[in-house]
Protein backbone atom coordinates (compact mmCIF):
# COMPACT_ATOMS: atom_id res chain seq x y z
CA UNK A 1 0.00 0.00 0.00
CA UNK A 2 0.95 3.93 -0.31
CA UNK A 3 3.48 4.83 2.16
CA UNK A 4 2.56 8.03 1.44
CA UNK A 5 -1.17 8.67 2.82
CA UNK A 6 -1.62 11.71 4.83
CA UNK A 7 2.00 11.86 5.46
CA UNK A 8 2.64 14.20 8.34
CA UNK A 9 -0.18 13.39 9.97
CA UNK A 10 1.35 11.00 12.85
CA UNK A 11 3.82 13.99 14.75
CA UNK A 12 0.52 15.64 14.86
CA UNK A 13 -2.02 13.22 16.01
CA UNK A 14 -1.65 13.98 19.95
CA UNK A 15 -2.10 17.43 19.21
CA UNK A 16 -4.79 17.14 16.94
CA UNK A 17 -6.56 14.96 19.61
CA UNK A 18 -6.52 17.22 22.41
CA UNK A 19 -7.49 20.13 19.81
CA UNK A 20 -11.15 18.16 19.15
CA UNK A 21 -11.40 17.80 22.88
CA UNK A 22 -10.82 21.61 23.13
CA UNK A 23 -12.99 22.03 20.65
CA UNK A 24 -16.11 20.93 22.52
CA UNK A 25 -15.02 22.58 26.04
CA UNK A 26 -14.52 25.38 24.51
CA UNK A 27 -18.29 25.66 22.51
CA UNK A 28 -19.87 25.00 26.12
CA UNK A 29 -17.21 27.40 27.81
CA UNK A 30 -18.02 30.00 25.28
CA UNK A 31 -21.64 30.38 26.71
CA UNK A 32 -20.67 29.49 29.58
CA UNK A 33 -18.34 32.37 29.71
CA UNK A 34 -20.93 34.20 28.58
CA UNK A 35 -23.68 33.54 30.77
CA UNK A 36 -20.80 34.31 33.55
CA UNK A 37 -19.95 37.70 32.28
CA UNK A 38 -24.17 38.65 31.97
CA UNK A 39 -24.65 37.95 35.42
CA UNK A 40 -21.44 39.59 36.40
CA UNK A 41 -22.69 42.81 34.67
CA UNK A 42 -26.27 42.39 36.84
CA UNK A 43 -23.98 41.93 39.75
CA UNK A 44 -22.51 45.32 39.37
CA UNK A 45 -25.39 47.35 38.78
CA UNK A 46 -28.15 45.97 40.80
CA UNK A 47 -28.25 45.31 44.63
CA UNK A 48 -30.45 42.68 44.63
CA UNK A 49 -28.17 40.52 42.51
CA UNK A 50 -25.65 39.99 45.25
CA UNK A 51 -27.75 37.99 47.31
CA UNK A 52 -27.40 34.21 46.18
CA UNK A 53 -31.17 33.60 46.67
CA UNK A 54 -31.21 35.74 43.35
CA UNK A 55 -29.43 32.95 41.86
CA UNK A 56 -31.56 30.46 42.74
CA UNK A 57 -35.05 32.17 41.68
CA UNK A 58 -33.16 32.47 38.31
CA UNK A 59 -32.65 29.28 38.36
CA UNK A 60 -36.45 28.34 39.24
CA UNK A 61 -37.61 30.24 36.79
CA UNK A 62 -35.72 28.77 34.63
CA UNK A 63 -36.35 25.62 35.17
CA UNK A 64 -39.94 24.66 33.56
CA UNK A 65 -38.99 26.11 30.45
CA UNK A 66 -35.18 24.19 30.59
CA UNK A 67 -37.23 21.09 31.07
CA UNK A 68 -39.26 21.86 27.89
CA UNK A 69 -36.05 22.41 26.27
CA UNK A 70 -34.41 19.69 26.78
CA UNK A 71 -37.05 17.90 24.55
CA UNK A 72 -36.90 21.18 21.74
CA UNK A 73 -33.00 19.73 21.61
CA UNK A 74 -33.47 16.44 20.54
CA UNK A 75 -36.14 17.79 18.05
CA UNK A 76 -33.47 20.33 16.98
CA UNK A 77 -30.32 18.54 16.64
CA UNK A 78 -32.25 15.49 14.45
CA UNK A 79 -33.19 18.43 12.39
CA UNK A 80 -36.42 19.01 13.14
CA UNK A 81 -38.88 21.34 14.38
CA UNK A 82 -41.87 21.01 17.24
CA UNK A 83 -43.93 24.76 16.87
CA UNK A 84 -46.90 22.54 19.23
CA UNK A 85 -44.64 22.12 22.64
CA UNK A 86 -46.61 25.15 24.24
CA UNK A 87 -50.07 24.17 23.35
CA UNK A 88 -49.42 20.23 24.49
CA UNK A 89 -47.85 22.03 27.63
CA UNK A 90 -51.60 23.24 27.83
CA UNK A 91 -52.93 20.03 27.24
CA UNK A 92 -51.28 18.47 29.80
CA UNK A 93 -52.02 21.01 32.69
CA UNK A 94 -55.83 20.68 31.64
CA UNK A 95 -55.39 16.85 32.01
CA UNK A 96 -53.20 16.57 35.25
CA UNK A 97 -55.65 18.79 36.87
CA UNK A 98 -59.01 17.24 35.12
CA UNK A 99 -57.45 13.62 36.44
CA UNK A 100 -56.88 15.27 40.21
CA UNK A 101 -59.63 17.66 40.61
CA UNK A 102 -62.70 15.68 38.83
CA UNK A 103 -61.83 12.46 39.43
CA UNK A 104 -59.59 12.78 42.27
CA UNK A 105 -57.29 10.54 41.20
CA UNK A 106 -53.60 9.21 42.89
CA UNK A 107 -51.44 12.09 42.32
CA UNK A 108 -48.95 9.27 40.75
CA UNK A 109 -51.69 8.11 38.69
CA UNK A 110 -52.67 11.41 37.42
CA UNK A 111 -48.97 12.20 36.94
CA UNK A 112 -48.47 9.13 34.74
CA UNK A 113 -51.72 10.20 32.76
CA UNK A 114 -50.03 13.59 31.80
CA UNK A 115 -46.51 12.39 30.73
CA UNK A 116 -48.21 9.30 28.49
CA UNK A 117 -50.89 12.42 27.03
CA UNK A 118 -47.79 14.69 26.01
CA UNK A 119 -45.66 11.49 25.00
CA UNK A 120 -48.58 10.79 22.39
CA UNK A 121 -48.59 14.15 21.42
CA UNK A 122 -45.47 14.20 20.13
CA UNK A 123 -45.74 11.04 18.36
CA UNK A 124 -48.69 12.14 16.53
CA UNK A 125 -46.68 15.12 15.19
CA UNK A 126 -44.05 12.53 14.73
CA UNK A 127 -45.62 10.58 12.92
CA UNK A 128 -48.33 12.72 10.76
CA UNK A 129 -45.21 14.06 9.57
CA UNK A 130 -43.45 11.20 8.41
CA UNK A 131 -46.88 9.45 6.76
CA UNK A 132 -47.81 12.85 5.31
CA UNK A 133 -44.57 14.29 4.37
CA UNK A 134 -45.80 17.61 5.30
CA UNK A 135 -42.58 19.63 6.33
CA UNK A 136 -42.40 19.79 10.26
CA UNK A 137 -43.15 23.41 10.34
CA UNK A 138 -46.25 22.97 8.77
CA UNK A 139 -47.41 19.75 11.08
CA UNK A 140 -46.43 21.22 14.13
CA UNK A 141 -47.77 24.36 13.46
CA UNK A 142 -51.18 23.34 12.78
CA UNK A 143 -50.52 21.03 16.25
CA UNK A 144 -49.91 24.47 17.81
CA UNK A 145 -53.50 25.28 16.95
CA UNK A 146 -55.08 21.95 17.33
CA UNK A 147 -53.55 21.27 20.56
CA UNK A 148 -54.46 24.44 21.95
CA UNK A 149 -58.23 23.86 21.02
CA UNK A 150 -58.00 20.62 22.59
CA UNK A 151 -56.79 22.37 26.00
CA UNK A 152 -59.65 24.57 25.68
CA UNK A 153 -62.16 22.49 24.86
CA UNK A 154 -61.16 20.11 28.01
CA UNK A 155 -60.47 22.89 30.50
CA UNK A 156 -62.89 25.49 29.75
CA UNK A 157 -65.14 26.94 32.84
CA UNK A 158 -63.93 24.74 34.88
CA UNK A 159 -61.95 25.59 37.97
CA UNK A 160 -58.99 23.10 38.29
CA UNK A 161 -56.91 24.36 41.25
CA UNK A 162 -56.56 23.45 44.84
CA UNK A 163 -54.41 20.10 44.33
CA UNK A 164 -53.60 17.75 47.34
CA UNK A 165 -49.92 18.38 48.96
CA UNK A 166 -48.39 15.86 47.70
CA UNK A 167 -48.93 17.21 43.86
CA UNK A 168 -47.37 20.47 44.98
CA UNK A 169 -44.69 19.63 46.24
CA UNK A 170 -43.27 19.32 42.87
CA UNK A 171 -42.96 22.42 41.60
CA UNK A 172 -43.07 24.41 44.80
CA UNK A 173 -39.66 26.04 46.32
CA UNK A 174 -36.18 26.04 44.70
CA UNK A 175 -34.98 22.22 45.22
CA UNK A 176 -38.04 20.47 43.10
CA UNK A 177 -38.30 22.12 40.33
CA UNK A 178 -34.00 22.75 40.42
CA UNK A 179 -33.69 19.21 40.67
CA UNK A 180 -36.06 17.87 38.05
CA UNK A 181 -34.76 20.52 35.29
CA UNK A 182 -30.58 18.79 36.11
CA UNK A 183 -32.07 15.12 36.12
CA UNK A 184 -34.04 15.81 33.07
CA UNK A 185 -30.92 17.54 31.24
CA UNK A 186 -28.94 14.47 32.69
CA UNK A 187 -31.06 11.69 30.91
CA UNK A 188 -31.57 13.56 27.87
CA UNK A 189 -27.50 14.10 28.01
CA UNK A 190 -26.76 10.34 28.73
CA UNK A 191 -29.82 9.87 26.12
CA UNK A 192 -27.58 12.19 23.01
CA UNK A 193 -24.65 10.84 23.80
CA UNK A 194 -24.66 7.36 24.44
CA UNK A 195 -27.08 5.27 23.07
CA UNK A 196 -27.56 4.65 19.02
CA UNK A 197 -30.93 6.35 19.04
CA UNK A 198 -29.49 9.25 20.32
CA UNK A 199 -26.15 9.12 17.94
CA UNK A 200 -28.79 9.16 15.25
CA UNK A 201 -30.08 12.08 16.37
CA UNK A 202 -26.81 13.70 15.47
CA UNK A 203 -26.41 11.69 11.98
CA UNK A 204 -30.27 12.80 10.69
CA UNK A 205 -29.57 16.44 11.75
CA UNK A 206 -26.58 16.13 9.70
CA UNK A 207 -27.53 14.68 6.89
CA UNK A 208 -30.81 12.31 6.10
CA UNK A 209 -29.71 10.86 3.23
CA UNK A 210 -26.72 9.58 4.12
CA UNK A 211 -28.23 8.02 7.71
CA UNK A 212 -30.56 6.41 5.10
CA UNK A 213 -28.55 5.08 3.05
CA UNK A 214 -26.45 3.99 6.08
CA UNK A 215 -29.25 2.11 7.03
CA UNK A 216 -30.78 4.23 9.61
CA UNK A 217 -34.28 4.10 10.39
CA UNK A 218 -34.81 7.20 9.70
CA UNK A 219 -38.63 7.73 9.81
CA UNK A 220 -38.68 5.65 13.17
CA UNK A 221 -36.27 7.41 14.96
CA UNK A 222 -37.95 10.80 13.86
CA UNK A 223 -40.96 9.56 16.09
CA UNK A 224 -39.37 8.76 18.75
CA UNK A 225 -37.29 12.31 18.82
CA UNK A 226 -40.93 13.97 18.39
CA UNK A 227 -42.39 11.72 20.83
CA UNK A 228 -39.44 12.86 23.60
CA UNK A 229 -40.45 16.64 22.62
CA UNK A 230 -43.90 15.95 23.90
CA UNK A 231 -42.74 13.76 26.98
CA UNK A 232 -40.54 16.73 27.98
CA UNK A 233 -43.15 19.58 27.48
CA UNK A 234 -45.40 17.09 29.90
CA UNK A 235 -43.04 17.32 32.45
CA UNK A 236 -42.39 20.79 32.52
CA UNK A 237 -46.71 21.43 32.40
CA UNK A 238 -46.75 19.27 35.72
CA UNK A 239 -44.22 21.24 37.56
CA UNK A 240 -46.13 24.49 36.48
CA UNK A 241 -48.98 23.09 37.26
CA UNK A 242 -47.68 22.23 40.39
CA UNK A 243 -46.04 25.47 41.28
CA UNK A 244 -49.36 27.63 40.31
CA UNK A 245 -51.49 25.20 41.78
CA UNK A 246 -53.80 25.88 39.10
CA UNK A 247 -54.05 24.67 35.52
CA UNK A 248 -55.62 26.76 32.57
CA UNK A 249 -55.95 26.42 29.11
CA UNK A 250 -53.72 29.86 28.25
CA UNK A 251 -50.75 28.28 29.48
CA UNK A 252 -47.61 27.37 27.74
CA UNK A 253 -48.48 30.32 25.33
CA UNK A 254 -45.02 30.85 23.53
CA UNK A 255 -43.35 28.22 25.42
CA UNK A 256 -42.18 26.53 22.30
CA UNK A 257 -40.34 29.92 21.01
CA UNK A 258 -38.70 30.43 24.56
CA UNK A 259 -37.34 26.91 24.22
CA UNK A 260 -36.05 27.36 20.85
CA UNK A 261 -34.81 30.76 21.51
CA UNK A 262 -32.57 29.35 24.25
CA UNK A 263 -31.63 26.20 22.27
CA UNK A 264 -30.04 28.26 19.79
CA UNK A 265 -28.51 30.39 22.77
CA UNK A 266 -27.07 27.69 24.05
CA UNK A 267 -25.17 27.14 20.79
CA UNK A 268 -27.02 24.09 19.04
CA UNK A 269 -27.87 24.25 15.53
CA UNK A 270 -30.97 25.33 14.16
CA UNK A 271 -30.17 22.99 11.36
CA UNK A 272 -29.27 19.91 12.87
CA UNK A 273 -26.28 17.67 13.56
CA UNK A 274 -24.82 19.61 16.33
CA UNK A 275 -25.44 20.79 20.30
CA UNK A 276 -26.06 19.58 23.42
CA UNK A 277 -28.73 19.35 26.65
CA UNK A 278 -26.22 21.21 28.92
CA UNK A 279 -25.86 24.09 26.68
CA UNK A 280 -29.25 24.74 26.30
CA UNK A 281 -30.01 24.68 30.01
CA UNK A 282 -26.98 27.66 29.89
CA UNK A 283 -28.99 29.22 27.19
CA UNK A 284 -31.99 29.44 29.32
CA UNK A 285 -29.75 30.84 32.29
CA UNK A 286 -28.71 33.83 30.47
CA UNK A 287 -32.17 34.49 29.07
CA UNK A 288 -33.56 34.40 32.83
CA UNK A 289 -30.67 36.18 34.05
CA UNK A 290 -31.28 38.67 31.06
CA UNK A 291 -35.24 38.95 31.92
CA UNK A 292 -34.63 38.91 35.72
CA UNK A 293 -31.63 41.42 35.73
CA UNK A 294 -33.86 43.76 33.30
CA UNK A 295 -36.74 43.91 35.86
CA UNK A 296 -34.28 44.43 39.04
CA UNK A 297 -32.88 47.60 37.13
CA UNK A 298 -36.83 48.56 36.00
CA UNK A 299 -36.65 48.07 32.68
CA UNK A 300 -40.13 46.88 31.26
CA UNK A 301 -41.13 43.91 29.52
CA UNK A 302 -41.46 45.61 26.34
CA UNK A 303 -37.50 46.31 26.36
CA UNK A 304 -37.14 43.03 27.70
CA UNK A 305 -38.30 40.89 24.73
CA UNK A 306 -36.58 43.11 22.53
CA UNK A 307 -33.64 42.11 24.41
CA UNK A 308 -33.93 38.69 23.91
CA UNK A 309 -34.60 39.47 20.43
CA UNK A 310 -31.49 40.76 19.25
CA UNK A 311 -29.87 38.12 21.76
CA UNK A 312 -31.05 34.93 19.54
CA UNK A 313 -29.98 36.45 16.57
CA UNK A 314 -27.01 37.49 18.04
CA UNK A 315 -26.39 33.88 18.72
CA UNK A 316 -27.12 32.33 15.75
CA UNK A 317 -25.24 34.30 13.67
CA UNK A 318 -22.03 33.67 15.84
CA UNK A 319 -22.83 29.96 15.83
CA UNK A 320 -22.69 30.77 11.85
CA UNK A 321 -19.44 32.23 11.90
CA UNK A 322 -17.93 29.59 14.64
CA UNK A 323 -18.53 26.70 11.90
CA UNK A 324 -16.04 25.21 10.13
CA UNK A 325 -15.90 25.74 6.34
CA UNK A 326 -17.29 22.59 4.28
CA UNK B 1 -47.90 -0.17 -26.84
CA UNK B 2 -50.14 -2.77 -25.05
CA UNK B 3 -47.18 -5.76 -24.96
CA UNK B 4 -44.01 -3.72 -23.97
CA UNK B 5 -44.16 -5.50 -20.35
CA UNK B 6 -44.31 -8.83 -21.99
CA UNK B 7 -41.35 -8.18 -23.91
CA UNK B 8 -39.27 -6.93 -21.38
CA UNK B 9 -40.08 -10.07 -19.34
CA UNK B 10 -38.89 -12.15 -22.37
CA UNK B 11 -35.94 -10.10 -22.10
CA UNK B 12 -35.59 -10.36 -18.51
CA UNK B 13 -35.86 -14.12 -18.66
CA UNK B 14 -33.22 -14.49 -21.38
CA UNK B 15 -30.17 -13.64 -18.97
CA UNK B 16 -29.59 -16.53 -17.15
CA UNK B 17 -26.89 -16.67 -14.43
CA UNK B 18 -23.41 -17.65 -15.57
CA UNK B 19 -21.14 -19.64 -12.70
CA UNK B 20 -18.03 -17.93 -11.69
CA UNK B 21 -19.37 -14.46 -10.98
CA UNK B 22 -19.44 -13.83 -7.34
CA UNK B 23 -22.51 -11.17 -7.80
CA UNK B 24 -25.20 -10.61 -10.98
CA UNK B 25 -27.35 -8.39 -11.70
CA UNK B 26 -29.72 -9.10 -14.56
CA UNK B 27 -32.66 -7.18 -16.51
CA UNK B 28 -32.29 -4.14 -14.42
CA UNK B 29 -34.51 -1.83 -15.62
CA UNK B 30 -35.30 1.97 -13.89
CA UNK B 31 -37.64 4.54 -15.46
CA UNK B 32 -38.59 7.64 -14.25
CA UNK B 33 -42.12 8.72 -15.65
CA UNK B 34 -41.47 8.01 -19.15
CA UNK B 35 -38.32 7.81 -18.69
CA UNK B 36 -35.89 4.94 -19.14
CA UNK B 37 -32.99 5.22 -17.08
CA UNK B 38 -31.82 2.22 -16.89
CA UNK B 39 -32.94 0.09 -19.63
CA UNK B 40 -32.60 -3.60 -19.63
CA UNK B 41 -28.70 -3.68 -18.40
CA UNK B 42 -27.21 -6.98 -17.39
CA UNK B 43 -24.32 -6.80 -15.16
CA UNK B 44 -21.90 -9.50 -14.12
CA UNK B 45 -19.29 -9.17 -11.51
CA UNK B 46 -16.68 -11.96 -11.20
CA UNK B 47 -14.90 -13.01 -8.08
CA UNK B 48 -11.98 -10.78 -6.92
CA UNK B 49 -12.34 -7.97 -9.69
CA UNK B 50 -12.58 -4.47 -10.37
CA UNK B 51 -15.32 -3.79 -12.76
CA UNK B 52 -15.39 -0.31 -14.10
CA UNK B 53 -18.88 1.06 -15.31
CA UNK B 54 -17.80 3.96 -17.62
CA UNK B 55 -20.28 6.49 -19.68
CA UNK B 56 -20.77 10.17 -20.58
CA UNK B 57 -23.35 11.91 -18.46
CA UNK B 58 -26.74 11.19 -18.41
CA UNK B 59 -25.58 7.05 -19.51
CA UNK B 60 -27.11 5.60 -16.12
CA UNK B 61 -23.91 4.55 -14.29
CA UNK B 62 -25.48 6.32 -11.09
CA UNK B 63 -28.79 5.36 -11.17
CA UNK B 64 -27.77 1.57 -11.72
CA UNK B 65 -26.32 1.55 -8.96
CA UNK B 66 -28.51 2.87 -7.07
CA UNK B 67 -30.86 0.41 -8.38
CA UNK B 68 -28.65 -2.65 -7.31
CA UNK B 69 -28.13 -1.27 -3.70
CA UNK B 70 -31.96 -0.54 -3.21
CA UNK B 71 -31.11 3.08 -2.86
CA UNK B 72 -33.87 3.35 -5.57
CA UNK B 73 -36.69 0.57 -5.97
CA UNK B 74 -36.27 -1.26 -9.66
CA UNK B 75 -38.92 -1.45 -12.45
CA UNK B 76 -37.29 -4.38 -13.67
CA UNK B 77 -34.47 -6.97 -12.27
CA UNK B 78 -33.16 -10.02 -10.35
CA UNK B 79 -29.89 -10.14 -8.27
CA UNK B 80 -27.76 -13.20 -7.72
CA UNK B 81 -24.86 -13.86 -5.20
CA UNK B 82 -23.10 -16.77 -6.55
CA UNK B 83 -25.70 -17.80 -8.91
CA UNK B 84 -28.26 -17.90 -6.28
CA UNK B 85 -31.01 -15.29 -6.50
CA UNK B 86 -31.19 -12.74 -3.70
CA UNK B 87 -33.94 -10.28 -2.90
CA UNK B 88 -32.56 -6.93 -2.06
CA UNK B 89 -34.66 -3.57 -2.11
CA UNK B 90 -33.71 -1.48 0.64
CA UNK B 91 -29.75 -0.26 1.20
CA UNK B 92 -30.29 -2.49 4.58
CA UNK B 93 -31.15 -5.41 2.49
CA UNK B 94 -28.21 -5.07 0.31
CA UNK B 95 -26.13 -4.34 3.30
CA UNK B 96 -27.07 -7.85 4.92
CA UNK B 97 -26.33 -9.54 1.61
CA UNK B 98 -22.50 -8.29 1.59
CA UNK B 99 -22.79 -5.03 -0.93
CA UNK B 100 -21.23 -2.37 0.74
CA UNK B 101 -21.52 0.89 -0.94
CA UNK B 102 -19.96 4.27 -1.09
CA UNK B 103 -22.04 6.81 -3.08
CA UNK B 104 -20.60 10.05 -4.45
CA UNK B 105 -21.19 12.96 -1.92
CA UNK B 106 -23.20 10.90 0.65
CA UNK B 107 -20.60 9.36 2.08
CA UNK B 108 -20.07 10.51 5.62
CA UNK B 109 -21.99 12.96 7.89
CA UNK B 110 -19.79 16.20 8.53
CA UNK B 111 -20.99 16.63 11.75
CA UNK B 112 -20.21 12.84 13.44
CA UNK B 113 -16.72 11.30 14.44
CA UNK B 114 -15.12 8.96 12.16
CA UNK B 115 -15.61 6.28 14.53
CA UNK B 116 -19.44 7.62 14.62
CA UNK B 117 -19.04 7.41 10.44
CA UNK B 118 -17.49 4.10 10.16
CA UNK B 119 -20.06 2.76 12.43
CA UNK B 120 -23.65 4.65 11.28
CA UNK B 121 -26.25 2.21 11.34
CA UNK B 122 -24.47 -0.76 12.39
CA UNK B 123 -22.93 0.77 15.89
CA UNK B 124 -21.93 -1.84 18.41
CA UNK B 125 -23.71 -1.84 21.61
CA UNK B 126 -22.27 -2.92 25.34
CA UNK B 127 -22.70 -6.11 26.24
CA UNK B 128 -24.86 -5.61 29.18
CA UNK B 129 -28.19 -4.75 30.15
CA UNK B 130 -27.45 -1.18 29.56
CA UNK B 131 -26.25 -2.25 25.89
CA UNK B 132 -29.43 -4.62 25.27
CA UNK B 133 -32.39 -2.30 27.05
CA UNK B 134 -31.18 1.06 26.17
CA UNK B 135 -28.82 1.03 23.35
CA UNK B 136 -25.87 2.05 24.83
CA UNK B 137 -22.92 2.09 22.47
CA UNK B 138 -19.31 0.60 23.32
CA UNK B 139 -17.15 3.33 22.16
CA UNK B 140 -14.02 1.73 23.32
CA UNK B 141 -14.51 -1.32 20.78
CA UNK B 142 -15.75 0.51 17.89
CA UNK B 143 -12.59 2.86 17.97
CA UNK B 144 -10.14 -0.18 18.88
CA UNK B 145 -11.50 -1.79 15.48
CA UNK B 146 -11.59 1.53 13.41
CA UNK B 147 -7.72 1.52 14.76
CA UNK B 148 -7.60 -2.26 14.11
CA UNK B 149 -9.09 -0.93 10.22
CA UNK B 150 -6.47 1.79 9.67
CA UNK B 151 -3.77 -0.02 10.67
CA UNK B 152 -4.71 -3.52 8.09
CA UNK B 153 -5.12 -0.73 5.26
CA UNK B 154 -2.14 1.50 6.49
CA UNK B 155 -4.67 4.89 6.37
CA UNK B 156 -3.10 6.85 8.55
CA UNK B 157 -5.80 8.91 10.60
CA UNK B 158 -5.29 9.10 14.48
CA UNK B 159 -7.48 11.39 15.15
CA UNK B 160 -10.96 9.24 15.06
CA UNK B 161 -12.56 11.48 17.68
CA UNK B 162 -12.65 14.37 15.29
CA UNK B 163 -15.51 15.49 12.91
CA UNK B 164 -15.02 13.82 9.50
CA UNK B 165 -15.93 18.02 8.36
CA UNK B 166 -12.08 17.94 9.86
CA UNK B 167 -10.84 16.02 7.01
CA UNK B 168 -9.11 16.61 3.69
CA UNK B 169 -10.99 15.19 0.55
CA UNK B 170 -8.63 12.23 0.30
CA UNK B 171 -8.89 11.74 4.17
CA UNK B 172 -12.72 11.40 3.89
CA UNK B 173 -12.53 9.20 1.19
CA UNK B 174 -10.33 6.85 2.35
CA UNK B 175 -12.74 6.92 5.78
CA UNK B 176 -15.73 6.02 3.54
CA UNK B 177 -13.43 3.11 1.70
CA UNK B 178 -12.20 1.74 4.72
CA UNK B 179 -15.99 1.03 5.60
CA UNK B 180 -16.42 -1.67 2.76
CA UNK B 181 -13.47 -3.32 4.18
CA UNK B 182 -15.13 -3.38 7.48
CA UNK B 183 -18.46 -4.59 6.61
CA UNK B 184 -18.38 -5.48 3.17
CA UNK B 185 -18.78 -9.07 3.53
CA UNK B 186 -18.62 -9.61 -0.71
CA UNK B 187 -19.32 -6.74 -3.34
CA UNK B 188 -17.83 -2.88 -2.58
CA UNK B 189 -19.82 -0.97 -5.00
CA UNK B 190 -17.80 2.98 -5.48
CA UNK B 191 -19.57 5.97 -7.00
CA UNK B 192 -16.70 8.07 -8.28
CA UNK B 193 -14.69 7.22 -5.59
CA UNK B 194 -11.95 10.08 -7.13
CA UNK B 195 -14.03 12.44 -7.90
CA UNK B 196 -13.82 15.80 -5.87
CA UNK B 197 -9.70 14.59 -5.59
CA UNK B 198 -6.70 16.13 -6.34
CA UNK B 199 -4.33 14.07 -8.41
CA UNK B 200 -1.89 13.05 -5.90
CA UNK B 201 -4.91 12.01 -3.52
CA UNK B 202 -6.87 10.41 -6.52
CA UNK B 203 -3.46 8.14 -6.41
CA UNK B 204 -3.83 7.31 -2.87
CA UNK B 205 -7.96 6.50 -2.91
CA UNK B 206 -7.43 4.37 -6.12
CA UNK B 207 -4.41 2.40 -4.30
CA UNK B 208 -6.67 1.80 -1.48
CA UNK B 209 -9.53 0.94 -3.84
CA UNK B 210 -7.43 -2.05 -5.53
CA UNK B 211 -6.20 -3.00 -2.35
CA UNK B 212 -9.89 -3.99 -1.41
CA UNK B 213 -9.22 -6.96 -3.74
CA UNK B 214 -6.69 -8.44 -1.10
CA UNK B 215 -9.47 -7.80 1.59
CA UNK B 216 -11.53 -10.41 -0.16
CA UNK B 217 -13.92 -7.88 -2.17
CA UNK B 218 -14.86 -7.56 -5.55
CA UNK B 219 -15.73 -3.82 -6.87
CA UNK B 220 -17.70 -2.35 -8.99
CA UNK B 221 -16.44 1.14 -9.73
CA UNK B 222 -18.23 4.34 -11.48
CA UNK B 223 -15.60 6.52 -12.94
CA UNK B 224 -14.99 9.17 -15.38
CA UNK B 225 -11.48 8.71 -14.91
CA UNK B 226 -9.63 6.77 -18.10
CA UNK B 227 -6.43 6.51 -16.74
CA UNK B 228 -8.06 4.94 -13.88
CA UNK B 229 -9.70 2.44 -15.97
CA UNK B 230 -6.69 1.43 -17.85
CA UNK B 231 -4.47 0.86 -14.24
CA UNK B 232 -6.70 0.00 -11.96
CA UNK B 233 -9.55 -1.79 -13.50
CA UNK B 234 -9.44 -5.68 -15.10
CA UNK B 235 -12.27 -5.07 -16.88
CA UNK B 236 -14.68 -2.54 -18.05
CA UNK B 237 -19.00 -2.09 -18.56
CA UNK B 238 -19.66 0.59 -20.92
CA UNK B 239 -23.41 2.19 -20.74
CA UNK B 240 -24.43 4.66 -23.26
CA UNK B 241 -28.48 6.64 -22.45
CA UNK B 242 -29.39 3.89 -20.34
CA UNK B 243 -27.82 0.69 -22.03
CA UNK B 244 -25.46 -1.85 -21.64
CA UNK B 245 -23.30 -1.30 -24.86
CA UNK B 246 -20.33 -3.69 -24.29
CA UNK B 247 -18.03 -4.91 -21.83
CA UNK B 248 -14.33 -5.92 -22.52
CA UNK B 249 -11.36 -7.16 -20.64
CA UNK B 250 -9.09 -3.69 -19.48
CA UNK B 251 -6.33 -5.65 -21.52
CA UNK B 252 -8.23 -5.19 -25.09
CA UNK B 253 -9.23 -1.44 -25.42
CA UNK B 254 -7.01 1.49 -24.59
CA UNK B 255 -8.14 4.94 -23.86
CA UNK B 256 -9.46 6.05 -28.04
CA UNK B 257 -11.12 2.69 -28.42
CA UNK B 258 -13.40 3.32 -24.72
CA UNK B 259 -14.36 7.14 -25.66
CA UNK B 260 -15.23 5.55 -28.86
CA UNK B 261 -17.98 2.87 -27.25
CA UNK B 262 -18.66 5.73 -24.55
CA UNK B 263 -19.66 8.33 -27.46
CA UNK B 264 -20.98 5.85 -29.54
CA UNK B 265 -18.18 7.10 -32.85
CA UNK B 266 -17.88 3.74 -34.38
CA UNK B 267 -21.51 2.78 -34.53
CA UNK B 268 -23.22 5.02 -36.74
CA UNK B 269 -26.26 2.68 -36.90
CA UNK B 270 -26.43 2.63 -33.08
CA UNK B 271 -26.75 5.85 -33.04
CA UNK B 272 -29.76 6.17 -35.12
CA UNK B 273 -31.41 3.55 -33.36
Amino acid sequence: MNEQVEQGVPPESQRLSRDALMHQVRQIGQVFLALVAIYAVFYALSEPFRNVNTLFTIMTQASILAILACGTTVVLISGGLDLSVGSIFAVVGVVVGIMLINFELPVWLAIVIGLATGAFCGFLNGMVQVFSGVPAFIVTLGGLTAYKGIAELLGSGQDLSRFPDSFRMLGTGFVMPISIMFASALIIGIFLRMTRLGNHAYAIGGNEEVARLSGVAVARSRVIYYTIGGFMAATAAIVEVSKLNFAQSSRGQSYELFAIAAVVIGGTSLFGGRGGVGKTIIGMMIMQTIIVGLAYLGVGTSVQRIAIGVIIILAVFLDMRNRPKR
Amino acid sequence: MSHDVPVCKIMMNNARSEPGHVFEALGVTKRFGGVVAVDNVDLRLKTGEVLAVVGDNGAGKSTLIKAITGALSRDEGQLYFDGQAVQIDSPTAAKSAGIETVYQDLALVNELTVTKNIFLGREIVRDDFLGRVFGFLDFRRMDNEVRALFGKLNIRITDIYREAEAFSGGQRQAVALSKTVMFGKRVAILDEPTAALGVRESQMAMDLVTSLKDHGLSVIMITHNMQHVLHYCDRVMVLRLGRHIATRNVSEVDGDSLVALITGANEPQAAQA
